[in-house]
């Protein structure tokens, strides 16, 4: 095809690939599908509580009085003073109305259909009035304390809470199916002595980390609250904690980032391209090469994948300066040599190749580590690399036909070559010691084990969280017992167990609090446990000591006096969760196909105790978010190691095939892995944590050197110093795109730019050191 | 016969006027402005208790609009209400509960009625009740009946009856379900109001 029609055909289809990228692509901004594997049960489960557990889709709402200012005429003369608790009930119910809230309540008061649903319990009372019926039973069935009982039943009647105990006393005159839910109660009265009727609980519908969605309500609840607030003269405050605050401060910043990476990153490259060609029009022309390669892998990645997550695309703009390599190979070649794009590009072509197949095969290790945002960054990568490759060899020498190319001198390339010529000596000596200096200092390596290093640093936001959470009695979002059974029976019974493991650990200080699932849901067997000791204790003796009791209270008889036996049918867990407890209960139960799995939610506790005090039940354990995460760090870093050695084996075999070669391959790859160990080494000197990122920026750096030292060796231009000048710009480049990566505050970023450029760097100024000056001919 | 029915079609506007007169008078005359003191009686009849239960204390009302209803007999039982929200303590049983108003269900509910019944904030009640008034000699009687379009199925019935003199006060309020509550209510002479102080019983109900 002739050169003016490719040019004609290239611009005709990179809008068409433009615009259909733009039709196809689904960009996700949930952190959690970049960030958490779903590969084994665990990471599962912590991806399933970060996505929708009921705890992280809560909001913490502080409304506090605010500061009056000085100067009256900055409130309303017309607003009338409203306390806080008139304010706080206004808020909840302007909150509730939200399309994204589900509740809204306040926290020193269970909601509405939480006490609703405690009343619906009241029939099955002799099957669900204790965990420890056998112990429990004997207080509670004490005929001497009915008197009392009764007494207490006829005051609790007079009380505000008369309506509500006189619908259970009707089916239970004992009041039984209360007693269960004693603890609940003891929830909300330590709630009210910690608050002033200004802490609001918030249950939002959308997943947690579903910042879109967040940003959204955060916003709704902004308004809500100002509009109220304006009314009652601005004398309130507002504050807000919980996991979606965070997650939507960390899209926020990571939308920034990748902004600022991509632009950067693009003029960086543009500017470097410009100061090495002196050509706006070979500019323009590559530009538009690099843009359909990431045009190219986007759309693949958009046609793999469901989503194409925002960091992908972040970490694809620095792709820009790798694909640009390809080109800058040609153009140097063209302007050193006088060749024609076309005859450069025919010569360079099976390095190019090479090259090009040595970078996808490190970009496609990426995809093994196990980081799923990584997959996404392989399959990106092997595209617009393809992409820029074939665009390279087939279009780019129609693009340049008519630019004049003027390659400049970069200063101190030429004598940096001959200096490594004349002390080759000297300096490989050097480079041997050196090695094995930096053997020594592997063993110092500290590895990061704690993956809330890699997270967006939000100092400010924790310490508002912290002050948010004071007015709340804590119950920890992250950390929690874990109870697997194959079906349900078992796995509350395992909960059962654990509660009453848990109870003693509370009376012993380990734990502050606890939510379980008792009485809520029940074990069949802790039913009939319960109806056993119930209908023991229902004695003629006991109902008659009852009726006395009644008497004494001046009672009804007729309405109280007959205690009848427990409940036939025992209160069916598959009924429950089909009523509205399912509601209360949805953020503690999960249900597999043949698996479920309960969470028992803790207050503040001593980690090493409750996990001692929990051993030896079947199916039960601590579980940490924070260990898990921990674990998971560890396991990516394993992988990254492994996907490392695997990177650069097959990497030297591809070498080897194509060279037939041992010493050539060994020598092709000496520069990267040797810069790999020096990194290492001085890691390991400076205390730096090396976490699976830095190995997995190391990585693309071997990937991106290993390209050097073909084209070194290769030299197919016949001319080592234009070989060492094209390599020189292409590192140039690589630096500004990878640089700009430095200057994203989501600490992944910095952590990829320092690896790949100091990898780089190092592999490039190793390359002609380690590899003989190939002759000129 | 004609003439008679004529004269009642020609003065029924004036008597609609007259009503709504009584009705502004006996909504001023129940209206509390500043602090005040009552000593009550109650008679609750409950569908569970076997004869009507009988108790008597006082009631305290503040100008901010806090209501303290202090029980001495049978038991000592303090029940409150105090920057909008509602705290009960029974010393006897132990029981200690408080609440917003705006979220405690139907218990707050009956609290703000009475509240607003003691201290004649009929504003507050008009969404809720239709108003009749009554005067027979020195009696007047002021009867609140559920607005028949309400939602709320739960709402009293409430009659409030007094004496010219306004020393004396009845309030019985029947609830949806047959149960009922009747005050009776006499205010106490300055010199006795200081027995009691509206803050330290609030205080003591807090728990603080």
């Amino acid at each position: 095809m002739s050169f003016v029609w490719r040019k004609r055909w290239f611009m005709l289809l990179f809008p068409l690939l433009l615009a259909v990228t733009f039709w196809q692509i689904r960009v996700e901004t949930d952190l959690n599908a970049f960030f958490t594997a779903t590969d084994d049960e665990d990471s599962r489960l912590l991806s399933g509580l970060l996505k929708s557990g009921e705890l992280s889709r809560r909001y913490l709402l502080v409304v506090e009085k605010a500061e009056q200012p000085s100067s009256a005429g900055e409130t309303s003369p017309s607003a009338s003073p409203v306390s806080l608790a008139v304010f706080s009930a206004r808020l909840v119910r302007q909150l509730a109305k939200l399309d994204d809230v589900e509740q809204a309540w306040s926290a020193d008061e269970p909601p509405r259909d939480w006490v609703d649903a405690v009343a619906s319990y009241a029939p099955y009372h002799a099957r669900i009035f204790s965990l420890n019926p056998e112990q429990d039973g004997r207080e509670l069935f004490d005929p001497a304390k009915l008197e009392a009982r009764a007494e207490a039943l006829k005051q609790a009647l007079l009380s505000p809470q008369g309506g509500f105990v006189k619908a259970i006393a009707k089916q239970d005159p004992l009041l039984l199916s209360l007693n269960g839910f004693k603890d609940l109660q003891g929830q909300f009265q330590q709630q009210s002595k910690l608050g002033n009727g200004g802490a609001l609980i918030l249950q939002s519908r959308p997943a947690a980390l579903d910042s879109e969605a967040h940003t959204r309500l955060q916003a709704a609840i902004r308004v809500s609250f100002d509009s109220l607030n304006a009314e009652s003269g601005g004398s309130f405050r507002l504050s807000m904690a919980g996991v979606p605050v965070f997650s939507v401060a960390a899209q926020s910043e990571i939308s920034q980032d990748v902004t600022l990476v991509s632009v950067v990153s693009s003029v960086a490259v543009a500017l470097v391209f410009i100061f090495l060609f002196h050509s706006f029009s070979a500019l323009h022309w590559v530009m538009m090469v690099q843009g359909a390669s990431f045009v190219i892998g986007t759309l693949a990645t958009a046609l793999a994948f469901e989503h194409v997550h925002s960091l992908t695309l972040a970490l694809g703009a620095s792709l820009i300066g790798i694909s640009s390599d390809y080109p800058i190979h040609v153009m140097v070649h063209c302007a050193k040599h006088r060749n024609t794009p076309l005859s450069a590009v025919r010569l360079l072509w099976p390095s190019l190749l090479m090259g090009g197949l040595t970078t996808v095969i490190g970009y496609g290790a990426l995809g093994f580590t196990g980081f799923p945002g990584f997959e996404q960054i392989a399959v990106f990568a092997l595209a617009s690399i393809a992409g820029s490759l074939g665009l390279t060899r087939w279009v780019l020498p129609a693009l340049l036909a008519h630019s004049s190319l003027h390659s400049a001198h970069l200063p101190g390339i030429a004598a940096w070559v001959d200096f490594c010529g004349r002390h080759r000596k000297m300096l490989l000596g050097l480079f041997a010691v050196s090695v094995v200096l930096a053997g020594l200092c592997l063993p110092q390596i500290r590895w990061m084990d704690d993956m809330q290093k890699l997270a967006v640093d939000m100092d400010l936001l924790k310490k508002q969280d912290a002050a948010v959470r004071s007015h709340f009695s804590s119950i920890e979002p992250g950390r929690f017992v874990l109870i697997q059974a194959d079906d349900m029976e078992t796995a509350l019974r395992r909960s059962e167990a654990a509660e009453r493991r848990l109870k003693a650990l509370k009376q012993a200080g380990v734990v502050s609090e606890y939510h379980g699932l008792f009485p809520w849901l029940v074990s069949e067997k802790l039913q009939a446990e319960n109806a056993g000791v119930y209908d023991q204790a229902l004695t003629p003796e006991f109902q008659n000591a009852w009726r006395e009791g009644l008497t004494k209270a001046d009672l009804s008889l007729d309405k109280l006096g007959r205690l009848l036996p427990a409940a036939a049918e025992p209160l069916r867990s598959a009924a429950v969760l089909d009523s509205p407890v399912r509601h209360i209960l949805s953020g503690q139960m999960m249900t597999g196909q043949n698996s479920v799995i309960l969470s028992l939610w803790l207050g503040e506790h001593d980690p090493d105790k409750l996990a001692e005090g929990l051993a030896g039940l079947e199916g039960t354990r601590y579980f940490s978010q924070k260990d898990q995460l921990d674990h998971l760090a560890g396991k990516y870093r394993d992988r990254s190691l492994v996907m490392l050695g695997i990177g650069i084996a097959v990497m030297a075999l591809f070498i080897w095939l194509q060279q037939r070669d041992m010493r050539k391959v060994l020598l092709t790859l000496l520069p990267s892995v040797a810069s790999v160990l020096f990194i290492f080494a001085t890691w390991a000197l400076m205390g730096e944590e090396v976490s699976f990122l830095h190995v997995i920026g190391l990585l693309l750096s071997v990937s991106l050197c290993v390209d050097y030292g073909i084209f070194f060796i290769d030299n197919r231009g016949k001319d080592a110093d234009v070989t060492y000048h094209a390599i020189a710009s292409s590192t140039l480049t690589t630096l500004a795109s990878f640089g700009a990566l430095g200057l994203g505050k989501t600490p992944t970023l910095p952590i990829l730019a320092l690896s790949v450029s100091l990898g780089v760097t190092l592999g490039f100024l190793l390359c002609p050191l380690l590899i003989q000056k190939p002759t000129n001919q | 016969m004609k003439r008679g029915l004529c004269w009642l079609l020609a003065l029924w506007p004036l008597l609609g006027i007259a009503d709504e007169a009584v009705l502004t008078e006996l909504l001023a005359r129940i209206r509390q402005n500043g602090q005040a003191q009552f000593r009550y009686e109650e008679t609750r009849t409950l569908e569970l208790a076997a004869s009507p239960w009988h108790g008597e204390g006082y009631m305290l009302s503040a100008a901010d609009g806090s209501l303290v209803k202090l029980q001495l007999q049978p038991s000592r039982v303090i029940m409150a209400i105090a920057e909008q929200r509602m705290y009960y303590w029974d010393s006897a049983q132990n029981q200690r509960h408080s609440a917003p108003l705006g979220s405690a269900g139907p218990a707050a509910e009956q609290i703000t009625v009475f509240r607003s019944i003691l201290q004649g904030r009929s504003e507050e009640l008009q969404a809720t009740y239709d108003f009749a008034a009554e005067k027979q000699g020195k009696q007047w009687i002021l009867r609140l009946t559920p607005k028949p379009d309400l939602n709320d199925q739960d709402a009293p019935a409430i009659e409030i009856s007094g004496d010219e003199e306004d020393k004396q006060r009845r309030i019985l309020i029947r609830q949806a379900d047959g149960e009922s509550t009747e005050y009776r209510m006499v205010k106490t002479a300055e010199a006795l109001q200081q027995e009691y102080s509206i803050q330290r019983l609030l205080l003591e109900a807090m728990g603080e």
